[in-house]
């Protein structure tokens, strides 16, 4: 069963387009990826997605119900972790998920039933009484999984949980994700973290424009794209117009510089490493480190979209 | 009720009342209007009317006869002054009345056309009716005096100089001064409106911190909606200004001791009505801040200024006409008028129109709201 339909659809605001005629589904037990750089379309389709917004046109169907027509139905269902922190400082760990969960409609012993359950899920129990404010990055990030997880939903949308963390707490969260998957729910996850997306996602769909440009397990992603090869050069001072120069080397398909790192998507077939080399050296770039890798999922990612996914 | 919404209301009731310094704001703030009210009309003497009196006449006998006669009545403490004093000191409430003796007193006095004297007073007809009445009796017996002199100003001197060394004993009735008493409810109601005012403004803000926090996303996204969100927070501003009402006229009656000169229950509803209005400003103000320090200026810009035109702090009488006449664009300057028409003993029908145009501005501003929450396409804020 398809946990997530969405058919034809389409945002726009004004003239511009944010989300283009998407289509796609989500299967019952998956993990699915959902990348796509800043401005991409992810989060207007989550919200699409979480009805926050209306579409101008399409349909998203959740657990085969047209939201449109059944929004309760579809928000019941659906449990949103919303990339920024979205708790209350001044209310305790249990006072904050017992409030968001009673607007699911619990009540009574089952509502701090599930509170708690929820608490001990993300490792917060000997905190209920806490205040968030008191809480350390990772901390609050778990709570924020917490107020989404306590009325058992059947699809939780992740959007960037682990921002900002240490890499305890991540680990806690990933740990956490794969929990939640056992347990029956199907999760939709984005991140900046290709490693993540790779570690843990049985699905990924990259958005690109507001259309989704690729969709498939990491392997058949990477399957399609096995005449590439991914170049990564780290620089001591990385220009970003050296971008545009290196780009008319021959094979070089798309190429990606931030945080003094330049990332190559280019052809497996043409022998261009020497070339690039000497580009960067004339350029009076120093080169700290170099490697060619076989096409991972962030060559996959920068030759369909032309670029990094923390661009 | 809606499930979802008595839950959103409980818990923003718990979330606000449980913070100590919200209870000072929405509580502690209106009775110390009322100290403030009673520290400025409750010094004066109870068993005493305070007049003064500006005589341009100087030493011209009627006027001297006048100024003798009103001194000599009982319970009134009669100062003399200037024209501007006078002014000043009635609309600082430290008068409950003035008297200006123009020069042509004598003269109309002699003509049997008696004028160029006017009672002054900003507390109202309790204070005037009692004076005019005494003096309209002096008066006409100096209009008989002047007819007996037959307009000879010679005669009319002498016979009133009898007059005057004549031992008449002028006998007066004690009567109670209410006056303080509702001029003190009067400021501590202006007081309790703008306090209302800028508690629904706080309670309306919730809205935009819940949108700054990120919540309000959460909480939409739940089966809620925010209509039923916005409907949650106007109820909590309403229960919240009810509460407000009823403790501080609890106070007002029973603590304070001041009658107010209305019953409790009409000035209830007339504060209701005005919690109403109170709300739908608050939402229009929230309705068009992008974040809580905008709407926070927009407060400071619109509810104390509104409050000072419409004579929450002092008498509307010491304005100008023209700034008179722009605070009846302003629904606090309504309540105030309908409270100053019930303690002059008119009844709640008499004041429909009143209440009226409270409803009329309340319906406007929750229109205004209405529209401006619609337009907004922000996905922190309103669909």
């Amino acid at each position: 069963m398809n946990v997530l339909d969405i058919r034809g659809l389409t945002k726009k605001f004004g003239e511009f387009i944010a989300v283009d005629n998407m289509s796609l589904s989500v299967r019952e037990g998956e993990i699915f990826g959902f990348l796509g750089s800043n401005g991409a379309g992810k989060s207007t389709t989550i919200n699409l997605v979480a009805s926050l917004l209306r579409p101008t046109s399409g349909e998203i169907r959740i657990l085969e119900r047209n939201i449109a027509k059944h929004r309760r139905f579809a928000k019941t269902n659906l449990g949103i972790v919303p990339q920024e922190l979205a708790i209350y400082q001044d209310m305790t760990a249990l006072e904050n998920v017992i409030f968001f969960a009673g607007l699911y409609g619990l009540r009574g012993e089952e509502l701090k039933e599930r509170a708690l359950e929820a608490l001990q899920f993300v490792g917060l129990e000997d905190k209920e009484k806490s205040y968030p404010k008191n809480f350390s990055g990772g901390m609050k990030r778990r709570l924020n999984i917490a107020c989404a997880i306590a009325h058992r939903p059947k699809l939780i949308i992740m959007d960037e949980p682990t921002v900002g963390i240490d890499p305890q707490s991540r680990n806690y969260i990933l740990g956490s994700v794969r929990r939640l998957n056992e347990m029956g729910c199907t999760i939709i996850y984005t991140s900046h973290y290709m490693e993540e997306v790779e570690e843990i996602c049985t699905r990924i769909a990259i958005v690109d424009h507001g259309k989704i440009i690729a969709d498939g397990t990491k392997e058949q992603l990477i399957a399609a794209i096995t005449d590439m090869k991914n170049i990564t050069i780290e620089l001591k001072k990385a220009d970003p117009e050296l971008a545009v120069t290196l780009k008319q080397i021959a094979g070089i398909r798309a190429i990606s510089v931030s945080d003094n790192l330049i990332t190559i998507s280019s052809d497996l077939a043409v022998d261009n490493l020497g070339t690039i080399l000497k580009l960067l050296i004339d350029s009076g770039s120093e080169i700290k480190a170099l490697e060619e890798q076989a096409p991972n999922l962030e060559t996959v990612f920068l030759t369909l979209t032309g670029r990094n996914l923390r661009d | 009720m809606n499930n979802n919404l008595s839950w959103l209301i409980l818990f923003t009731l718990k979330r606000e009342f449980r913070k100590a310094s919200n209870l000072i704001i929405y509580f502690g703030l209106p009775i110390a209007g009322i100290l403030v009210s009673m520290l400025l009309y409750g010094n004066s003497d109870q068993g005493g009317l305070r007049l003064g009196i500006v005589n341009a006449e100087g030493s011209e006998v009627a006027a001297a006869d006048t100024v003798r006669f009103i001194s000599g009545l009982d319970h009134v403490r009669l100062e003399t002054m200037g024209e501007k004093e006078l002014h000043q000191r009635l609309y600082s409430g430290k008068l409950d009345g003035g008297v200006i003796i123009e020069e042509g007193y004598s003269a109309s006095l002699l003509d049997g056309e008696p004028e160029h004297i006017v009672i002054e007073s900003v507390k109202g007809a309790e204070v005037t009716a009692y004076l005019k009445a005494m003096l309209n009796g002096h008066i006409g017996n100096m209009v008989l005096l002047a007819e007996a002199a037959d307009g000879d100003p010679e005669t009319f001197k002498h016979l009133l100089e009898t007059n005057l060394q004549g031992n008449f004993q002028v006998e007066t009735e004690t009567v109670n001064d209410h006056s303080d008493q509702k001029q003190m409810t009067y400021q501590s109601i202006g007081f309790l409106i703008l306090f209302m005012m800028t508690s629904a403004v706080n309670l309306s803000e919730l809205i935009l911190n819940t949108k700054e926090d990120r919540t309000y996303f959460r909480i939409i996204s739940s089966p809620v909606s925010s209509r039923t969100y916005v409907a949650a927070n106007i109820a909590v501003n309403l229960f919240v200004m009810l509460a407000q009402t009823v403790f501080t006229l609890i106070c007002l009656q029973y603590v304070f001791r001041i009658d107010s000169g209305i019953p409790v229950l009409q000035l209830m509803g007339l504060m209701m009505l005005f919690a109403l209005n109170s709300v739908s400003i608050s939402l229009v103000i929230v309705a068009i801040s992008k974040n809580r320090g905008v709407s926070g200026s927009l407060q400071n810009l619109i509810i104390i200024p509104s409050c000072m035109l419409a004579g929450c702090f002092f008498p509307p009488e010491v304005m100008p006409s023209a700034i008179r006449k722009v605070s009846d664009f302003m629904p606090q300057s309504w309540v105030l008028k309908a409270i100053q028409a019930l303690q002059n003993g008119r009844g709640f029908a008499e004041i429909a129109l009143y209440l009226g145009i409270l409803l009329a501005f309340a319906l406007v501003f929750f229109l205004i709201a209405i529209y401006q929450f619609g337009r907004n396409n922000d996905i922190r804020s309103f669909r």
